[in-house]
């Protein structure tokens, strides 16, 4: 009955405030506006897959017409990309392109969807190198604060929209002197404050959802029920928690003036402070070794090669004995002289990687580990991790193509060994890139441990509010 | 205490025994003992800081008190909060009400607050008017009124809530005489229906005319208590100022 009375009346104080309206009005717009910026992402993401996709198709096809022409006597169109040769066909020319479909909710959350690549041209020469020219050497932290899209709406602007919402839930009744003929009726100022904030609650959580939703049907993929709900249960999680840390600070029985300052402060702190910290921490504590000594490596590297090949062929050799025999030409080849050079400087590439991965993966567990002290970055990850834009996904989808390369190197380096050529009947095995896509319950597992803290957070703060809400009297 | 008809206990609508409040080192009530029945409208008088305002807030239950009890009805305030409150109404010096509303949708709110949701949108405008609200200004919003039209809608909230006990801490401060008047002539009315009425004033000639009886409060405690029938308005002043006196 009180909950019902006080959100009848937070309805018709809602209608009778203009400037409130007009804040909620605008805070609808950015939501639809950021939605719109996803929506527009996605499908660009999506096209440029289908580009990828319809390039590796017409790439076979044009090879396999090449291979069936000078089969029945055609020359080859140049002697530089003649398809016979394996590290023609398992080159550049005859690459696969390895894509990443967008995740089921990136319309909401673009996440590290417009950092991390999404597709791979994979050939015998992918490298530890294809797999470091995509930003990526940035901080984690970096990387995770990405467009204008529903995500960035909810983790930085929501909080600040509940704030204003719900500041002053208790000190302006205290101020306007309603407090004391409200809590005069069998009321408990728990029960009042908190009628007061599920009605906002509801305005401005149904707002995201509702908006959330709608970008879903549009773009997304109802199919993943276990993400939709990830996703709305982190939303409706991160907004309480602000609801919620509004009320224990009301309960302090200060003034508006000062729950205004000390809430905006904890936004700071949550919200901009301490995820900058812990970025500048990571850097800090384990800073990434220089791209342009990375780069550097790589070139002397690639010199050192040229410069030794018929060195770096026995020593090819040495290390990979079951190529010695029989599947090497007794005269070693051009083909086997380049991709010879070809491993040695993609050796030396994995030793200078290999300190860049320890570092960065030493920067992510540092990061990791300190997340629970901000909602945001809790947030954040769920939100993320939910719309299949997290990095959890991307690294999957990198390890799978790693996998991938290896096959195909697999494929074609014995026969630049041996000097083969190919013909078309070897196309149909040519490996397929097919991805293994995390499954819903997957997520849900891994994304389970922040939202339960963030949930733990809300719990924490609810007790503050409620002990403190319990001690507030009408004479206050 | 017990009446002379029936000789059982008799249960007085507002109870204080040995009622007491310290805030640090003031003693803002010294073991207040007061019964008001009801149909009787106790007026405490007193200057300021003598504990009129703290004993209506240790029966509201606002504060909780240092030594002593509130009784409603015979139920103790500090353990029995919602039903003590379902049984009072309160109206402050200033009624503040949520001033982008009308005064039928603050009457509509308290009511409901207060148990009386039930009661419809005609029968809380009768009672606003009933109040001494112009029927015009029922549905203005609240910014639009004057502090008596504001008291009036706190008289309307007591009176839709049906309460056995009315509290008021100085009700008529500010109002004018035509307007405390008014208010007057609704606490008597409220009290031939048996309401009991415990308010706080400086008004020494409104409490000799609304009030049944007057206690003059002084540093916390209840220095005298007379029948406004058997004094009239010099000797009560007379009184009053007596006791100021060191």
């Amino acid at each position: 009955m009180t909950a019902r009375t006080v959100i009848r009346n937070e309805w018709r104080l809602l209608m009778a405030d203009r400037p409130l309206r007009i804040a909620l009005g605008l805070f609808a717009l950015l939501l639809v506006y950021a939605l719109a910026n996803g929506v527009v992402w996605t499908r660009f993401q999506e096209s440029t897959v289908e580009v990828a996709r319809a390039g590796n198709v017409e790439r076979a096809l044009a090879i396999e017409q090449e291979l069936t022409d000078i089969e029945n006597g055609a020359e080859p169109a140049s002697p530089f990309s003649d398809p016979r040769l394996p590290n023609v066909l398992g080159g550049r020319r005859g690459r696969h392109t390895a894509v990443l479909e967008p995740g089921p909710l990136t319309a909401l959350a673009v996440g590290q969807s417009d950092l991390l690549p999404y597709y791979y041209d994979v050939n015998i020469y992918t490298n530890e190198s294809s797999f470091h020219q995509n930003g990526e050497v940035e901080s984690p932290l970096n990387l995770m604060v990405g467009r204008f899209d529903l995500a960035f709406v909810i983790v930085y602007l929501l909080p600040l929209l509940v704030l204003a919402l719900s500041f002053n839930v208790l000190s302006e009744e205290r101020e306007q002197g309603t407090l004391a003929l409200t809590l005069s009726q069998p009321v408990s100022a728990r029960g009042v404050v908190a009628a007061k904030l599920a009605f906002r609650a509801l305005l401005v959580v149904g707002m995201v959802l509702a908006v959330s939703l709608a970008g879903i049907l549009v773009a997304g993929d109802f199919g993943a029920p276990g993400r939709v709900l990830l996703w709305c249960a982190a939303v409706v999680a991160y907004a309480l928690f602000w609801f919620v840390l509004a009320a224990w600070v009301n309960s302090l029985r200060r003034s508006s003036a000062w729950n205004a300052t000390v809430l905006v402060g904890a936004w700071l702190v949550l919200v901009v402070v301490l995820p900058a910290a812990i970025n500048i921490a990571a850097g800090l504590l384990h800073p990434l070794p220089s791209r342009v000594q990375m780069v550097t490596a790589q070139r002397e590297a690639s010199n050192e090669a040229v410069n030794q090949r018929s060195e770096l062929l026995a020593r090819y050799l040495e290390d990979h004995p079951e190529m010695a025999e029989g599947v090497v030409a007794d005269e070693p080849g051009l083909g086997a002289l380049a991709w010879a050079a070809t491993d040695a400087v993609n050796r030396r590439l994995e030793e200078v990687t290999a300190e860049h991965d320890a570092r960065r993966a030493e920067q992510i567990a540092l990061v990791r580990r300190y997340r629970f002290l901000s909602p945001a970055l809790l947030a954040q990850e769920v939100l993320i991790d939910a719309a299949g834009t997290g990095d959890a996904r991307f690294a999957a989808f990198q390890s799978q193509v790693r996998t991938f390369a290896e096959r195909w190197r697999d494929f074609f380096v014995p026969a630049i060994l041996a000097s083969e050529q190919m013909d078309a009947s070897v196309l149909s095995d040519v490996p397929q890139f097919r991805l293994a896509d995390e499954a819903s319950a997957d997520v849900v597992r891994r994304a389970g441990v922040p939202l339960a803290v963030l949930i733990g957070l809300l719990g924490l703060a609810s007790a503050g509010a409620g002990v403190g809400l319990g001690r507030v009297r009408g004479a206050d | 205490m017990q009446t002379a008809e029936s000789g059982a206990r008799h249960t007085p609508l507002l109870e204080a025994r040995g009622l007491s409040k310290r805030y640090g080192a003031t003693q803002a009530l010294d073991a207040l003992d007061l019964a008001i029945e009801p149909g009787e409208v106790y007026c405490l008088l007193g200057p300021n800081g003598a504990g009129k305002t703290t004993t209506i807030n240790l029966f509201l239950g606002f504060v909780s008190p240092s030594g002593g009890q509130a009784l409603v009805s015979g139920l103790d305030v500090a353990t029995h909060d919602r039903e003590t409150k379902r049984r009072l109404a309160y109206i402050p010096e200033q009624v503040m009400l949520y001033r982008n509303l009308s005064g039928l949708e603050n009457l509509e709110y308290f009511a409901a607050l207060g148990g009386k949701g039930s009661l419809g949108r005609e029968r809380l405008a009768d009672i606003l008017v009933e109040a001494g609200l112009e029927r015009d200004a029922v549905d203005r919003r609240v910014s639009e009124y004057s502090k008596g039209m504001r008291q009036k809608v706190g008289i309307a909230i007591a009176m839709a809530k049906e309460a056995d006990a009315l509290l008021l801490d100085e009700p008529t401060s500010g109002l004018d005489p035509k307007a405390s008047n008014e208010f007057s002539a609704l606490i008597e009315r409220l009290r031939n229906r048996g309401v009991a009425v415990l308010m706080a004033t400086h008004d020494l000639f409104r409490a000799k005319e609304t009030g049944t009886r007057v206690g003059i409060m002084r540093y916390g405690s209840l220095v005298t208590e007379m029948g406004t029938d058997e004094i009239g308005h010099a000797d009560l002043e007379r009184v009053y100022l007596e006791h100021m006196h060191d």
